[in-house]
């Protein structure tokens, strides 16, 4: 027992963290867009989460580590892939402003289910790798790793009813992307 | 976009999250407005797919290793045996190990029963998921011990652990390998602990693990094997393994 103190902190981060390595390595994959990347962003998110395991509150473990995995991410992207980060607000005021103007609302060239329903995984994952950050971590999140909204809102750090808009928007987008994509659908 | 505009609320009702009342107005709307009904079709399509066509993979192997190695998590000698499994599993283990030869305890470590983890949590799984999860349910063990008489050749040790936090829900028999072994149903919250007890001739290590989920700690004690598995924290479970040992009645 030479350092309880380290003990403690090593057996709490193999059952707080280490359960959840695959959700850590997914959400980080589809942030950077690289898998060795992606576990250059788990093991730094790891650390973090080492030496901050004695913050964790105990009630939510996975929310609690993809958070730290996104900030780890957005660290990284920040010094890889500025370009990634776009201002989500400024984003948001374009959409606006077509919602408004009813580009939004006449859904030209939105497929019918069927066809979405025929895409493949490559076809989904380049779709999806297109979406802007924010978009595409809240859609990750929900219908890949099937978070719920709440802990979306606690992962992503916004209110529920953002996260519920930002999901509306990455998956009206990809159902867009989908469509025009389709193989013999004249592209 | 105000925040009860249908094309974004059917999201949330296929997400199912959604309050009874928002979620009837929802399906009043989509029986009137087929443009609605077509949304909620395409997005029903495109989360189908999305989880046939993207399944959630693991973490690459090595991945796990890196970061304990990173953080000073280092394999103990002694659960090298365990090297078929992840290596984070045998680490807890270590972990585990040590801590409860560092605090007194005579917890024998013989040999690892990885298959019998297996089972335990099996046993565990199948008995969540029966319409109860014990054939005697009493939070008396006067009750839950004599029901076990004449069911397997030894009835269990049964503690009350109330005042410990882990009130007695009951017991059932399960199998482990082929040998029907006596199971006691606690509680913690709304969590529930099995803690199977396996006559001498399985002795296995004292360890701690953590099989799809779920937390397991196990000793042998007077030749008796203890297998606790439960989704309470690992912490929790330790505490009601060491409360258990404390309360042991001498036989």
């Amino acid at each position: 027992m030479g350092s309880p103190k380290s003990e403690d902190d090593q057996a709490r981060f193999a059952s707080v963290v280490l359960p959840h390595l695959a959700d850590a390595y997914a959400l980080a994959r589809w942030l950077t867009g690289d898998r060795a990347d992606a576990e250059d962003v788990v093991q730094e998110a790891c650390l973090r989460a080492f030496r901050g395991i004695g913050g964790f509150a105990g009630v939510n473990a996975r929310a609690w580590v993809l958070t730290i995995v996104r900030h780890a991410a957005y660290t990284w992207l920040g010094k890889n892939r500025s370009a990634a980060l776009v201002m989500v607000d400024d984003l948001e005021a374009v959409e606006q402003k077509q919602a408004n103007a009813g580009a939004f609302g006449q859904e030209p060239q939105t497929p019918e289910a069927a066809l979405i329903a025929k895409a493949d995984a490559r076809r989904l994952e380049a779709a999806i790798a297109e979406l802007p950050v924010p978009f595409r971590e809240t859609l990750v999140l929900r219908d890949v790793q099937g978070l719920d909204y709440r802990e979306i809102a606690e992962v992503t750090k916004v209110p529920i009813g953002t996260v519920m808009s930002r999901l509306a928007r990455a998956r009206r987008r990809l159902m867009e992307r989908i469509g025009t994509d389709a193989p013999g659908g004249g592209a | 976009m105000t925040p009860t505009d249908p094309r974004l609320l059917v999201h949330a009702y296929l997400d199912g999250e959604l309050d009874p009342a928002h979620a009837l107005e929802i399906e009043r709307q989509l029986a009137d407005d087929p443009a609605l009904a077509a949304e909620r079709d395409r997005v029903e399509a495109l989360r189908r797919v999305i989880a046939q066509q993207l399944p959630r993979e693991g973490a690459p192997p090595g991945l796990a290793r890196r970061i304990e190695s990173a953080i000073g998590l280092r394999p103990a000698p002694a659960p090298a045996r365990f090297s078929s499994r992840p290596s984070w599993r045998a680490l807890a283990a270590s972990i585990a190990v040590a801590a409860f030869l560092g605090s007194g305890a005579t917890w024998l470590a013989v040999s690892p029963g990885p298959a019998d983890a297996d089972m335990v949590v099996a046993n565990h799984l199948r008995a969540l998921m029966a319409t109860q999860p014990v054939d005697v349910g009493s939070s008396d063990q006067h009750t839950v011990k004599p029901w076990f008489n004449g069911r397997i050749p030894e009835a269990p040790r049964v503690v009350d652990l109330a005042s410990e936090g882990f009130p007695l829900v009951g017991g059932r028999i399960d199998v482990i390998g082929r040998t029907p072994v006596a199971t006691l149903v606690y509680r913690r919250r709304q969590h529930l602990i099995s803690l199977s007890e396996v006559p001498a001739g399985r002795t296995i290590a004292a360890s701690q693990a953590q099989i799809a989920g779920y937390n397991i700690v196990s000793w042998t004690d007077n030749g008796v094997a203890y297998w606790a598995v439960s989704d309470v924290a690992a912490a929790d479970l330790d505490a009601f393994a060491k409360a258990f040992r404390a309360g042991a009645p001498e036989r």
